[in-house]
C-alpha cells in the first residue's frame, strides 16, 4: 500500500532526529550502523502497523468511530446497564431465574412498598434525615468555607485547605468507628462532660438519630465545603467593598451580595451531600438504632437472604433512585431560578 | 469585615478542624490501651495490639487482597477514563450532553443503590461475587472521576502540540502516546491515587459484591459488629496512616498539575 509522501518525509525527519540524539550531543553516532530508531520510529516504519493504521484512520469519520466505539460501549454497558437492569428486574416476579421457569411480568414489587409501614417509614425517615443532615452540614461549613476563601491569605489557603482534606482520605468505616469511640457511654465526650461536672451519669448518645447525624455530617462535610469554597473564592472583594461604601452593614452585605453569589456552590454542595447521605449503609447500621432504620438497611435486607427477594429490593432501590434524583433535580431548578431572580 | 467577625470566623474554622481530627486522634490513641475494653479513661499503655496486627496473617492477607483490588481497578479506571475523556473532550457531536451525563451517572448514584445495581448486574453477566465483581464495581464507580480530571487537563493542551507532532510524521496514535499522554501525566497520577483511595476505602460495594474473602473495610465492619476492641483500633490506624500518606502524595502531584497548567 502506498503511503502519503508527507509521512515518509516526516519519518525521515524523525529518524534523523533520533540518530543525532540531541539530548546527548557529546556521544558520537556509531559508525557503520544504520541510524538507530527508537520504538515509535520503528513502529511508524512497520508495514503491518501502517496497514492497520491506514484502515483504522482512513478518514475523519472513521477516526471518530474508532475513538468513540469503546467509550460509548462502556458507558452504555457499565454505567447505564446496571441501572436499567435494576429497573427491569423490579418488574419480574423472580430473579435470579430458576431453571425451567420463565419469570413473569408484575408490578407487585412496587405495590408492596405502599402496603407496609415498615417500608414507608424508613423511606420517609431517610429523606427527612438526609435533608436535615444536609442543612446542618451547610450551616456548619459555610463559615468555614467563608473564612477560608475570604480571610485566609492566598498564600496560606492551600495549607488551610489541606488541613481540612486530610481526614477525608480516611474511609467511611474507619471514621464511623472513630465517631463510635467519641460518643460511646465510656466515650470521650461523656468523659469530658463528666469531668467538668455537667453530668453525673453518661448520656446515651449512641444508637440514636443524633449519633447518626454526627457521623454523617462528619463523613459528608467536605462535599459541601469544596463547592462552597470555590464559589466564595470567585466573589471579587471589590463587590463587598462597594457594598460597604454604599453603607451596607455586614449582615446586609452577606444577605445581598455574598449569599446570592455563592448560590451555585450552595446548590451543588447540598445536592452532593443529600445524594451521598441517602446512600450510606454502614454508618446507619453502626451508629443508628432500631428506631432510626433507614431505607438503605431495608433494601440491603432483601439481598442478605438468598434468592427470591431480589426483585423487591430492586424495586425499592429504583424507587429511592427516582425519588432522590427527582428531588435534587427540583431543588437545582428552584435554586437556579431564584438565583437568577436575586441577581437582577 | 469587622474584627469581631474575623475572630469569630477563625474560631469556627479551628473548632471545625478539632471536630475533624479529635475522633481520629482518639482512635489512634485507643489502640495503645492496655485492656480489652474500649472506653475512657486509659490507665495502662501497650503496643501489643499494633504488633499483634502486624503479625496477624489474616489481616495481612486481607490487606494484600484490598490492595490488589485497588491497583487493578485503578489501572482499569485510568485506561477507560482517559479513553472516555479523549473522546468526550475534543469532539462535538449530537447527544454529547447525554453521553456526558451517563458518564457521570455512577458518581452521583447513592452508594447503596449503586452497590445493589452492580450486584444484580454482575449476576446478569455471570460474574460470581468476589474479586472480579469488586474490581468491576470499583472501576465503574471511578471512571467518572478519572474522565472529569483528564478532561480538565486535556482542555489546556495546546492544539499546536499535536499539530507539530503530526507534521513531524507521527500519526494520531503515536501523537497520542508521545504528546498527549505525557502531557496528561500529572492528571493521571492525581486521579490514579484518588481512585486507589476510593477503592481502598470503599465499603458498600465491596460488601455487596464480595464473596467469602473480605476487603479491609469489610473486615473492620465484621469485627465491629461482634464488638469493639483495641485490635480494631490498631487495624483502623494502619488503614488511616496508609490512606493519609497516599492522599498527601496525591495532593502534591495535583498541586504540581495546577502549577503546570498555569
Amino acid at each position: 500500500m502506498r503511503r502519503p509522501d508527507r509521512k515518509i518525509n516526516g519519518m525521515a525527519h524523525l529518524e534523523s532526529k533520533y540518530a543525532e540524539a540531541p539530548c546527548a550531543p557529546a556521544k558520537p553516532v556509531r559508525s557503520g550502523k544504520a541510524a538507530r530508531r527508537n520504538f515509535w520510529g520503528g513502529l511508524l516504519a512497520n508495514d503491518t502497523y501502517q496497514a492497520v493504521v491506514d484502515v483504522l484512520l482512513k478518514n475523519e469519520r472513521r477516526q471518530f468511530w474508532v475513538l468513540a466505539a469503546f467509550p460509548l460501549a462502556w458507558v452504555l454497558f457499565a454505567h447505564l446497564g446496571p441501572v436499567l437492569q435494576m429497573f427491569w428486574i423490579s418488574f419480574l416476579d423472580s430473579y435470579p431465574p430458576t431453571a425451567g421457569r420463565q419469570p413473569q411480568f408484575t408490578v407487585d414489587n412496587w405495590v408492596a412498598f405502599f402496603q407496609e409501614a415498615i417500608f414507608v417509614m424508613p423511606f420517609l425517615r431517610t429523606l427527612v434525615y438526609s435533608a436535615v443532615f444536609t442543612a446542618c452540614t451547610l450551616i456548619l461549613t459555610y463559615p468555614v468555607a467563608y473564612f477560608l476563601a475570604k480571610h485566609v491569605k492566598r498564600r496560606n489557603q492551600l495549607l488551610f485547605l489541606l488541613l481540612l482534606l486530610i481526614p477525608f482520605w480516611v474511609g467511611e468505616i474507619v471514621r464511623t468507628y472513630a465517631i463510635m469511640i467519641m460518643l460511646g457511654n465510656n466515650g470521650a465526650l461523656n468523659l469530658a462532660l463528666k469531668s467538668i461536672g455537667l453530668i453525673d451519669r453518661p448520656i446515651p448518645f449512641m444508637y440514636t438519630g443524633f449519633s447518626m447525624g454526627v457521623g454523617i455530617v462528619y463523613l459528608t462535610s467536605l462535599y459541601m465545603l469544596l463547592p462552597l469554597y470555590s464559589a466564595l473564592e470567585k466573589i471579587p472583594n471589590s463587590y463587598l467593598e462597594a457594598a460597604a461604601d454604599l453603607g451596607a452593614g455586614s449582615w446586609h452585605r452577606f444577605r445581598k451580595v455574598t449569599l446570592p453569589l455563592s448560590r451555585e456552590g450552595v446548590a451543588s454542595g447540598c445536592t452532593l451531600v443529600f445524594l451521598i447521605s441517602t446512600g450510606y449503609y454502614a454508618t446507619p447500621v453502626l451508629l443508628g438504632g432500631p428506631s432510626t432504620t433507614v431505607f438503605a438497611e431495608t433494601i440491603a435486607g432483601f439481598f442478605h437472604v438468598a434468592g427470591d427477594k431480589w426483585p423487591i429490593g430492586a424495586a425499592f432501590a429504583s424507587l429511592m433512585l427516582i425519588t432522590t434524583l427527582g428531588l435534587t433535580g427540583i431543588f437545582l431548578k428552584l435554586m437556579g431560578r431564584s438565583g437568577k431572580g436575586l441577581m437582577k | 469585615m469587622t474584627r469581631h467577625t474575623r475572630i469569630l470566623m477563625s474560631v469556627i474554622y479551628w473548632a471545625f478542624i478539632v471536630y475533624l481530627f479529635v475522633p481520629l486522634v482518639l482512635m489512634v490513641v485507643m489502640g495503645f490501651k492496655d485492656s480489652k475494653f474500649i472506653g475512657f479513661p486509659i490507665r495502662g499503655w501497650t503496643t501489643e495490639w499494633y504488633s499483634g496486627v502486624m503479625q496477624d496473617a489474616e489481616v495481612m492477607g486481607v490487606f494484600a487482597y484490598s490492595m490488589a483490588i485497588a491497583l487493578a481497578s485503578t489501572f482499569l479506571s485510568l485506561v477507560i477514563g482517559t479513553w472516555v475523556a479523549c473522546f468526550l473532550g475534543p469532539y462535538k457531536f449530537r447527544g454529547k450532553l447525554i453521553v456526558f451525563a451517563v458518564t457521570c451517572l455512577p458518581a452521583v448514584i447513592p452508594g447503596i443503590i449503586s452497590a445493589i445495581a452492580l450486584r444484580i448486574f454482575a449476576r446478569g453477566i455471570d460474574i460470581e461475587p468476589g474479586m472480579l465483581a469488586i474490581i468491576l464495581g470499583h472501576t465503574v464507580h471511578n471512571v467518572p472521576f478519572v474522565a472529569l480530571v483528564v478532561m480538565a487537563r486535556l482542555s489546556t493542551l495546546p492544539r499546536s502540540h499535536i499539530e507539530a507532532a503530526r507534521d513531524l510524521g507521527a500519526d494520531a496514535i503515536v501523537a497520542f502516546f508521545r504528546v498527549t499522554l505525557p502531557y496528561l501525566r500529572p492528571a493521571l497520577i492525581g486521579a490514579g491515587i484518588f481512585c486507589m483511595l476510593l477503592s481502598f476505602d470503599d465499603f458498600v460495594r465491596a460488601y455487596f459484591l464480595g464473596g467469602y474473602d473480605p476487603t479491609l473495610p469489610v473486615l473492620i465492619f465484621a469485627k465491629l459488629r461482634s464488638g469493639m476492641s483495641p485490635e480494631i483500633n490498631a487495624i483502623a490506624t494502619v488503614v488511616l496512616v496508609l490512606t493519609a500518606a497516599l492522599g498527601l502524595w496525591a495532593e502534591r502531584s495535583m498541586r504540581r498539575l495546577n502549577k503546570g497548567a498555569s
